[in-house]
């Protein structure tokens, strides 16, 4: 079955509540308020009510659920998990930008 | 339906104890989890040990597949008689599932990321997409297949279907986008799962992308690095002219402002880069070869002074 064209958003672009990353990443809203206090994203609004999370978020906490579920982590085990995930991203990032820069 | 080895799976014993199922699940979880390994076929075997995970480490399940008795990995089998009323699949027909369904089914299996009782959400779908670079520059529209099994009103079904997409021109390797709504259905009036697409782009013969920017190496001759040139090179938009400045040296890079991908919302698009590399012919004619042993001698220059 093929629907109609839909147009992709760009993750940055999509405004989400806390409700739904919560739903969509199998975290209590008050864990994922937990994840936001030790700093895991920094949703825009003051409080957790008003909160607008992006899709990119939502991505990120899916990740974190799946590491809290597969490897039976906490939310501090979780944390130190995406820590480094974040940073070897970020190096191979680095990596590829400086390959794309040399000869051959 | 097809018979499958749990136990296999695990690398652990008909017999083990629930401690030595959980101990294999953890090194394996480590070695093929899609969100830490590097391994190829990552997720497919990680879905592999995790289901065979879910069904061990449950008293109940592992039972029930303990009585379905022993076969060949991928031997046709049926369960024996009174199995299902015993352990209450309540499957009408076995016919278009595998025993991965047949546990997904049994007495509320939870799916992954929480419990869910009445109005269970769709589940979100991640898939990865392969675009070109001419794809990237213009918008392209993809059709995403989706399959999978989900739990439908009328109980557990295996799905395929696609879903079509329009990638907006200014997307870019590595960046997720999302599409709202086009995951799996919802139960009970459930909302439906979303859709987040994974760009990954397929590699171009003659450019090398790094985000938004493009990078293209560019061969020039040894006269020309020394004494200057406009040389013309392509970019995704149509060929245009540089200038190498005189003295230039390999490795260098030229940028050609606003020569890259576009970018989102009519940002200003990346940049391409020249990387200079420069090359000297492999064969020399005679005339060639004479004015390079004239240069040699009335040539000063000392490239390895700094060794001495």
């Amino acid at each position: 079955m093929t629907g109609p064209e839909l147009q992709a958003l760009f993750a940055e672009q999509v405004e989400i509540a806390l409700e739904e990353v919560a739903r969509a990443s199998g975290f209590s809203t008050a864990e994922i308020v937990e994840l936001v206090e030790l700093g895991l994203f920094e949703p825009v609004g003051v409080a957790p009510g008003e909160w607008r999370f992006t899709a990119q978020h939502v991505v990120i906490a899916r990740r974190a659920g799946r590491l809290r579920a597969d490897f039976d982590l906490n939310l501090s085990g979780v944390m130190l998990a995406l820590t480094y995930l974040a940073r070897i991203e970020e190096l191979e990032h680095e990596l590829h930008a400086l390959r794309c820069q040399l000869l051959g | 339906m097809k018979y499958k080895d749990y136990y296999q799976t695990l690398g652990v014993a008909r017999g083990a104890t629930d401690e030595e199922i959980k101990k294999a699940y953890r090194k394996l979880a480590r070695k093929y989890h899609p969100d830490v390994s590097k391994e190829k076929n990552a997720e497919e075997k990680f879905k592999e040990v995790q289901e065979a995970y879910e069904v061990l480490k449950d008293a109940e399940k592992r039972a029930a597949y303990d009585q379905i008795g022993t076969y060949q990995p991928g031997q046709d089998f049926r369960p024996p008689p009174g199995w299902e009323q015993q352990f209450g699949g309540g499957f009408e027909d076995l016919g278009g599932i595998d025993l991965s369904d047949l546990f997904a089914g049994l007495g509320g299996f939870g799916r992954r990321g929480g419990d869910r009782h009445f109005r269970m959400p769709g589940q979100d779908y991640e898939v990865q997409v392969h675009v070109s670079l001419e794809d990237l520059l213009r918008g392209v529209e993809l059709e995403v297949p989706m399959s999978g099994s989900e739990m439908t009103p009328e109980g557990l079904r295996r799905t395929s279907r696609t879903v079509k997409v329009r990638v907006p021109k200014g997307a870019a390797d590595g960046q997720r986008l999302r599409v709202a709504g086009k995951g799996g259905a919802g139960m009970d009036g459930g909302p439906p799962g979303d859709l987040y697409l994974d760009i990954h782009l397929k590699p171009h013969p003659l450019y090398r992308v790094s985000g938004h920017d493009l990078f293209l190496e560019v061969p020039v001759a040894p006269w020309e690095a020394a004494l200057g040139a406009t040389v013309e090179i392509p970019t995704p938009s149509g060929r245009v002219s540089i200038k190498v400045p005189a003295g230039s040296k390999a490795g260098q890079k030229l940028r050609v402002r606003g020569k890259g991908l576009p970018r989102p919302h009519g940002a200003e698009p990346g940049d391409l880069f020249g990387v200079l590399q420069i090359v000297t012919p492999s064969v020399l004619s005679e005339r060639e070869k004479a004015l390079y042993q004239q240069l040699a001698q009335a040539s000063s220059f000392n490239p390895r002074g700094h060794f001495e």
